[in-house]
């Protein structure tokens, strides 16, 4: 595998809220590669949000509380770093965008105004540099005469167009990993389609790493490398995007594609999985999945699955594959 | 592109160091001035004078460059509050007062001049029987005195021209009201949205501390210290403007809470934004028409404060402003009741047009309602 640029071990964020301890993340180990983009899947409330604003600290606290695990970022462990350092870090080396761009701008200031901002806060250009980064970097994200809509407010532009003014701002000092939590899905299909072509385009002239989040497997397999499916706060399955699409090893994955509507069958209803998302505050014991699972085994009650590598790089968390089971 | 276009671009850019050059420049000739004032020449200016060139100065500089820059949105919320004929009365009735505060001294005699010749006189249009003792013969003789039109609002029992004396009354308030609500609102909105914002402890202690402020009776505070520091308008203002923020912190904090959680913030912060940075350039511009609205209807409670303490005699004698010229002129309700009711009357229109155009803001910042 290429270089590693962001390694996450056993990460575990809790939110200690009045009902008892949500264990929202609990245990995530993944590497990000160099100009890799990995995908991190799941339902709703699995963790994939929360995960991502753990590596940039943004944990709102309380009730919020990364209680272990190490995130280091070329060997800097970002969890014992001051916050000064920290925010540095984030928007010049790791910058995030987020799902709604229209509350994830400020309304009252221009679009060219904040990337400005953006420009001059990391990089101490002059106002005069900074707007001329701005207006290129708008047109790199494909807005139609930048300097036009520099002036423009965050309410005067479309939904596709605010997205991409957020992608430009958060691409303002060539970070080294882009965070992408779930950007199409405030979005209809058709800017959904151009908001993939951007970040595609991305992907190619930057030597950037992206950690794209979001619950659409088709959007996975349009722009993902590797893949990570979480669910519950625990990683299910990770893997490259084609074997996981031709040869899912978790049941939930493999009942998460077979979820997908396929043009070549006629079916009367869509297939899916029974059951809903596991309470994180008083969560089934063993694995979070063996109430839906319909392969579920004795022990699955019992014990948390162990990690099991399939072949390199395909590890599933799963009885059915580990020795344990096997014997059971 | 053409040459022509390049020129105009390229000055364009200069515009900017220009401005900071200019500020730079002006603040240096006001340094020398006050310099020569201080040690060589007494008395060049006020103070005030010099707090006046430094903010007017930061205004055409700054200020004006963008108001026009946002000329798109003045226009539109001068389109919502134009509805209202009451705020817009209102404000013509401040520009007004404004206009009477700045160059009104300039055609008016000087309103400390006492001529005791032409005391008591009535205002244009009234007369008055007085009766007058006279020495030679001992006798009371009755006489009437009929305004004149060279004292349209007649005089004071000193023979003071009355209209001299509104007209810089009407300077005084408006500065009382300008300053002590500068502070106020200053002071209100940095603790409201640093506790909205930080949350937690530091919310706690600064609103208990708010709490504490507001059911303490500043109004004897200001008497108690008017009373051991002795009657100064600066002190005076200061005093107002210190203990006069709590509503407005309570205010802005509620307002602030809610945008602390909306989307920009966190997405700011994951942009590498510090808290200051958040708190001064995402927060505060946010809630800059509440605080226009809040400024405008506290400006009224911090004039009347002003004249209710020279009504009681605790103003600063030096000053003539509303209140004290109410307070002398009540003595002698019936029979110079013009002395009083003169700067009474100011006392209500000023009042009345600050919170018609209080009103009128609001209703025209405020996205939800259809006017």
């Amino acid at each position: 595998m290429t270089d590693v640029i962001l390694r996450i071990r056993n990460l575990r964020t809790y939110f200690f809220t009045r009902r008892g301890i949500v264990k929202a993340v609990d245990g995530v180990d993944f590497d990000l590669g160099k100009s890799e983009c990995l995908c991190l899947v799941g339902e709703s409330g699995c963790g994939k949000t929360v995960t991502a604003l753990s590596i940039l600290s943004l944990i709102d606290s309380p009730p919020g509380r990364i209680v272990g695990g190490e995130i280091y970022y070329n060997n800097l462990n970002l969890l014992e770093c001051p916050p000064d350092q920290i925010r540095r870090i984030r928007g010049k080396e790791i910058a995030m965008i987020f799902q709604d761009a229209q509350s994830a701008l400020n309304p009252v200031f221009t679009i060219g105004d904040q990337v400005v901002e953006q420009v001059k806060l990391h990089l101490g250009t002059t106002t005069r540099e900074a707007k001329e980064k701005a207006i290129s970097l708008l047109e790199e994200v494909g807005i139609p005469t930048p300097e036009k809509v520099a002036n423009y407010y965050p309410h005067q532009l479309s939904g596709g167009m605010r997205q991409r003014a957020m992608i430009a701002m958060s691409l303002s000092c060539d970070p080294q990993i882009l965070i992408a939590d779930e950007p199409t899905t405030a979005v209809d299909v058709t800017v959904k389609a151009q908001i993939m072509d951007i970040f595609n385009q991305l992907k190619n002239t930057r030597q950037m790493s992206l950690l794209f989040i979001t619950h659409e497997l088709s959007i996975v397999s349009e722009i993902g490398d590797r893949i990570l499916v979480m669910y519950g706060g625990r990683v299910a399955e990770t893997t490259t995007v084609s074997e996981l699409l031709n040869n899912p090893k978790h049941p939930y994955t493999a009942s998460l594609i077979k979820c997908l509507p396929d043009i070549t069958q006629v079916r009367d209803r869509l297939e899916t999985i029974p059951g809903t998302v596991p309470s994180l505050i008083d969560p089934p014991g063993g694995c979070l999945f063996h109430p839906r699972c319909d392969k579920a085994l004795p022990i699955c009650r019992e014990e948390k699955p162990p990690p099991v590598t399939i072949t390199n790089g395909h590890t599933v968390f799963c009885h059915l594959y580990s020795r344990k089971g096997e014997m059971g | 592109m053409t040459n022509r276009f390049k020129n105009i671009k390229h000055i364009a850019r200069k515009v900017g160091m220009v401005k900071n050059l200019a500020f730079i420049a002006v603040m240096a000739l006001l340094g020398v001035v006050l310099l020569l004032d201080i040690f060589v020449v007494e008395k060049i200016f006020g103070l005030l004078v010099y707090l006046y060139i430094v903010l007017g100065t930061l205004f055409i500089l700054y200020g004006i460059p963008s108001l026009y820059a946002s000329r798109r949105l003045i226009k539109y919320y001068w389109q919502r509050a134009s509805r209202n004929r009451l705020a817009v009365g209102g404000l013509a009735f401040i520009l007004f007062l404004i206009l009477l505060a700045i160059i009104g001294p300039l055609f008016t005699t000087d309103p400390t001049a006492a001529n005791f010749e032409e005391k008591n006189l009535p205002p244009v249009g009234f007369t008055l029987e007085e009766s007058v003792y006279d020495i030679k013969t001992g006798q009371f003789t009755t006489h009437r005195i009929t305004g004149t039109g060279e004292h349209p609002v007649g005089t004071d029992d000193k023979g003071r021209d009355l209209l001299a004396m509104i007209i810089s009354g009407a300077g005084v308030s408006l500065q009382v009201g300008l300053f002590a609500t500068g502070i106020a609102i200053a002071l209100g909105t940095l603790i409201g949205v640093t506790a909205a914002y930080l949350g937690g402890k530091m919310d706690n202690i600064l609103m208990r501390f708010t709490d504490i402020m507001m059911t303490f009776p500043f109004f004897l505070l200001l008497v108690f210290i008017v009373f051991i520091f002795g009657p100064n308008l600066v002190f005076i203002v200061i005093v107002i403007g210190l203990t006069g923020w709590t509503g407005t912190a309570r205010l802005i904090r509620s307002e602030s809470l809610s945008l602390r959680t909306r989307e920009f913030v966190m997405a700011s912060k994951a942009l590498g934004a510090s808290d200051n940075r958040i708190i001064l350039s995402h927060l505060i511009p946010n809630v800059i028409s509440l605080i226009i609205v809040i400024a405008t209807l506290s400006i009224p409670g911090v004039i009347l404060a002003e004249a209710a303490l020279s009504f009681i005699g605790l103003g600063d004698p030096n000053v003539a402003s509303w209140g004290m010229i109410l307070r002398a002129g009540q003595q002698n309700l019936d029979t110079t009741w013009w002395v009083a009711v003169a700067p009474g009357v100011m006392l209500f229109l000023t009042v009345l047009a600050f919170n018609f155009l209080g009103d009128g803001l609001r209703d025209a910042f405020d996205p939800r309602s259809n006017i």
